[in-house]
C-alpha cells in the first residue's frame, strides 16, 4: 500500500473544475492507476480526500495499492514546471505494520454518515424500502463514528471529566467541521434515467478531527485502507493518522 | 442622577399597549406603563395613586432575548358558578429576557430600588399569570453622570445559557435598545403607554416617542469557531 500527497494549484482552472465535482476529481485519482480496472473488486482499493487547510493550500491524499502516476494532475492541476511540487508516494506497510495496541495518534477523516430511515414503499403501501439519509447534527455525526469504533479498531480519547465543557456529547476528543452539502449528477446515467432528477448524487460529508487510541491493529489496518463508511468514489472513508503532542488537537483548538 | 436597572425574564410575558376587550395583545418589548405599574405596585401604591412622578423618569429597555410570540385562545370558566367566561385571544411572549432601566431622581430611585427588594404587591411580567423567572433587582447605579446608555452598556448579557450558546461565534453581541425620546430625536416611533392613571373605572395613557438604537455589550459565551487543525501524515512514513 502506498500513501500519496499531492498539492492543488488552486489558482489554475483546471484545479477549479476538479474541486467543484467529486466525480471527475474521482475520474483524475483513478487516472492515475493503468493497472486497476474499473470494474475491479476486492477489497484494497484506492481511497482519496481533499485536505481544504486554507485557501491556497488544498492537499489532495490517496491511498491505493500501487504506486499512482499523478502527472496528469499536475499538468492540469499542478505546477508542472516546478521540480519539487509535484506528488510524494510512500510506502505505507512498513508504517501500518508498526501500529501496536495502545498508540495515541491524531487522525482527520472525511465522511459520509448516514442511517437507514424506513420510507413507504411506492407501488406497495405494505411493502416498506429503507433509505441511508445523512446524519445532520454534529452530535450524530460523532455518534456515527463511535458506533464504528470498536469494529474498526480504535477509540477515540475520552476527555478528562474536568475537560467537558458541555453537560452531554462532549466527552471525546473528537470535532466535527467542514460539513458540506453535495448535488451532482452523474455524467452518462442522465441519459440512461431518461434525464430526470433521479440520478442526481446527494451527499453530506463531514470531516473528524481527534485522538484516537489503537484497540486492534489488523481492524486499524483494514480500516486505513479499505475505508470507514459510504460514498469512497467521492472522496470519503479515508482516515490517516498523524503524530500529536500529549495535549490534544481539540484542546488546542478551544484555547 | 440615577438608573434603576430590572431584569424581566420569564417562561411568559405580555406587554400590551393597546390591548382592549377580548383580544389582549402584547408589544415586542416591555411597555413605560407596565414596568411603572409594577414599581408602583412594588411601593403598595393603590390604583387610583398619583403616579406623575414615576411617568418623569426617563426608560429604556434593553432586548437580550428576543423570545417568540405565542398566542393562546382561552375558553376559561369560573372556578365556583361554572359560568363560561368571554372567549379571548392572548398573545404572549415567550422565553424573553429584557433589561428596563428608569433614570431620575436619586431619592426617587432609592426608594423605587428598596421597594423592589422588598415588594408590598409581587412583580409580575405585564400579566398577573406571567410570574419573573429570576429577581427583578439588578441594582441601582449611583453617581452624577449614572445615564440609561451607559447601563445598558455595562450591565452583562442577561439572555439564557441555551441561546447565549447559539451566539457563541460573536465576540460582542448588538443588542437593540428603545429609549425614551429626546426633544430633538428625529426618527421615532409613538407608543401610548405613558401612564396618565392606573385606576380602574378610568386608566387612561398618554402618548410617547420611542427611539431605537443598539448598544454591544461582551459576549462571556465567546469561543473562537472551530477550524481545522494541523494534519500532516507524512513524517511517520520517513522518507522514500
Amino acid at each position: 500500500m502506498y500513501l500519496t500527497r499531492f498539492r492543488v494549484n488552486t489558482a489554475r482552472v483546471g484545479a477549479r473544475k476538479l474541486l467543484s465535482s467529486p466525480q471527475s476529481l474521482h475520474a483524475a485519482v483513478m487516472g492515475g492507476f493503468p493497472g486497476i480496472l474499473p470494474s475491479a473488486g476486492g477489497s484494497p482499493r484506492v481511497l482519496w480526500r481533499l485536505d481544504r487547510n486554507a485557501r491556497a493550500e488544498v492537499l489532495l491524499y490517496v491511498v491505493s495499492p500501487d504506486k499512482p502516476d499523478l502527472t496528469h494532475l499536475v499538468e492540469d492541476a499542478g505546477w508542472p514546471t516546478l521540480p519539487e511540487v509535484g506528488w510524494e508516494t510512500r510506502d505505507y506497510m512498513p508504517f501500518l505494520d508498526r501500529l501496536a495496541v495502545g498508540d495515541v495518534w491524531g487522525f482527520r477523516l472525511t465522511a459520509n454518515p448516514v442511517h437507514s430511515v424506513r420510507v413507504e414503499g411506492k407501488e406497495d403501501k405494505e411493502k416498506h424500502d429503507t433509505k441511508p439519509t445523512p446524519h445532520v447534527t454534529p452530535r450524530h455525526q460523532m455518534r456515527w463514528l463511535l458506533q464504528r469504533e470498536e469494529r474498526s479498531g480504535f477509540q477515540v480519547v475520552r476527555k478528562a471529566a474536568e475537560q467537558e465543557r458541555l453537560p452531554d456529547g462532549d466527552d471525546c476528543e473528537l470535532v466535527v467541521w467542514g460539513a458540506q452539502r453535495l448535488r451532482f449528477r452523474k455524467t452518462g446515467s442522465a441519459e440512461r434515467a431518461g434525464g430526470r432528477g433521479a440520478s442526481d448524487v446527494r451527499l453530506t460529508t463531514v470531516t473528524f478531527d481527534g485522538r484516537l487510541q489503537v484497540t486492534d491493529p489488523a481492524k486499524l489496518r483494514h480500516t486505513l485502507t479499505a475505508g470507514l463508511g459510504r460514498a469512497k468514489a467521492y472522496g470519503c472513508g479515508l482516515m490517516t493518522l498523524a503524530p500529536v503532542a500529549s495535549a490534544g488537537a481539540t484542546q488546542r483548538r478551544s484555547a | 442622577m440615577s438608573v434603576l436597572a430590572l431584569c424581566l425574564a420569564g417562561p411568559l410575558q405580555a406587554w400590551g399597549s393597546s390591548a382592549r376587550f377580548a383580544r389582549r395583545t402584547t408589544e415586542n418589548v416591555p411597555t413605560k406603563s407596565g414596568v411603572l405599574g409594577m414599581l408602583a405596585a412594588a411601593q403598595g401604591r393603590d390604583r387610583a395613586a398619583d403616579v406623575s412622578d414615576l411617568a418623569e423618569l426617563r426608560f429604556g429597555v434593553r432586548v437580550d432575548q428576543r423570545g417568540t410570540r405565542i398566542r393562546d385562545f382561552q375558553t376559561a370558566h369560573h372556578t365556583e358558578t361554572g359560568n363560561a367566561m368571554p372567549v379571548s385571544e392572548r398573545f404572549y411572549l415567550a422565553d424573553a429576557v429584557f433589561v428596563a432601566g428608569v433614570e431620575g431622581d436619586g431619592d426617587l430611585i432609592a426608594a423605587l430600588h428598596r421597594a423592589v427588594r422588598s415588594p408590598v404587591y409581587l412583580p409580575y411580567l405585564g400579566r398577573r399569570s406571567c410570574p419573573p423567572s429570576r429577581p427583578v433587582d439588578i441594582g441601582a447605579f449611583d453617581g452624577t453622570d449614572a445615564v440609561l446608555e451607559d447601563v445598558f452598556r455595562s450591565v452583562e448579557w442577561q439572555a439564557a445559557e441555551h441561546h447565549r450558546r447559539r451566539r457563541s461565534g460573536e465576540r460582542r453581541v448588538a443588542l437593540p435598545v428603545f429609549m425614551d425620546a429626546a426633544e430633538g430625536d428625529r426618527e421615532k416611533n409613538s407608543r401610548r403607554d405613558l401612564p396618565v392613571s392606573f385606576d380602574p373605572r378610568h386608566r387612561r395613557y398618554a402618548l410617547r416617542d420611542v427611539k431605537a438604537d443598539t448598544v454591544e455589550v461582551p459576549n462571556p459565551t465567546h469561543r473562537a469557531p472551530a477550524a481545522p487543525s494541523h494534519h500532516d501524515p507524512m513524517p511517520p512514513l520517513g522518507g522514500d
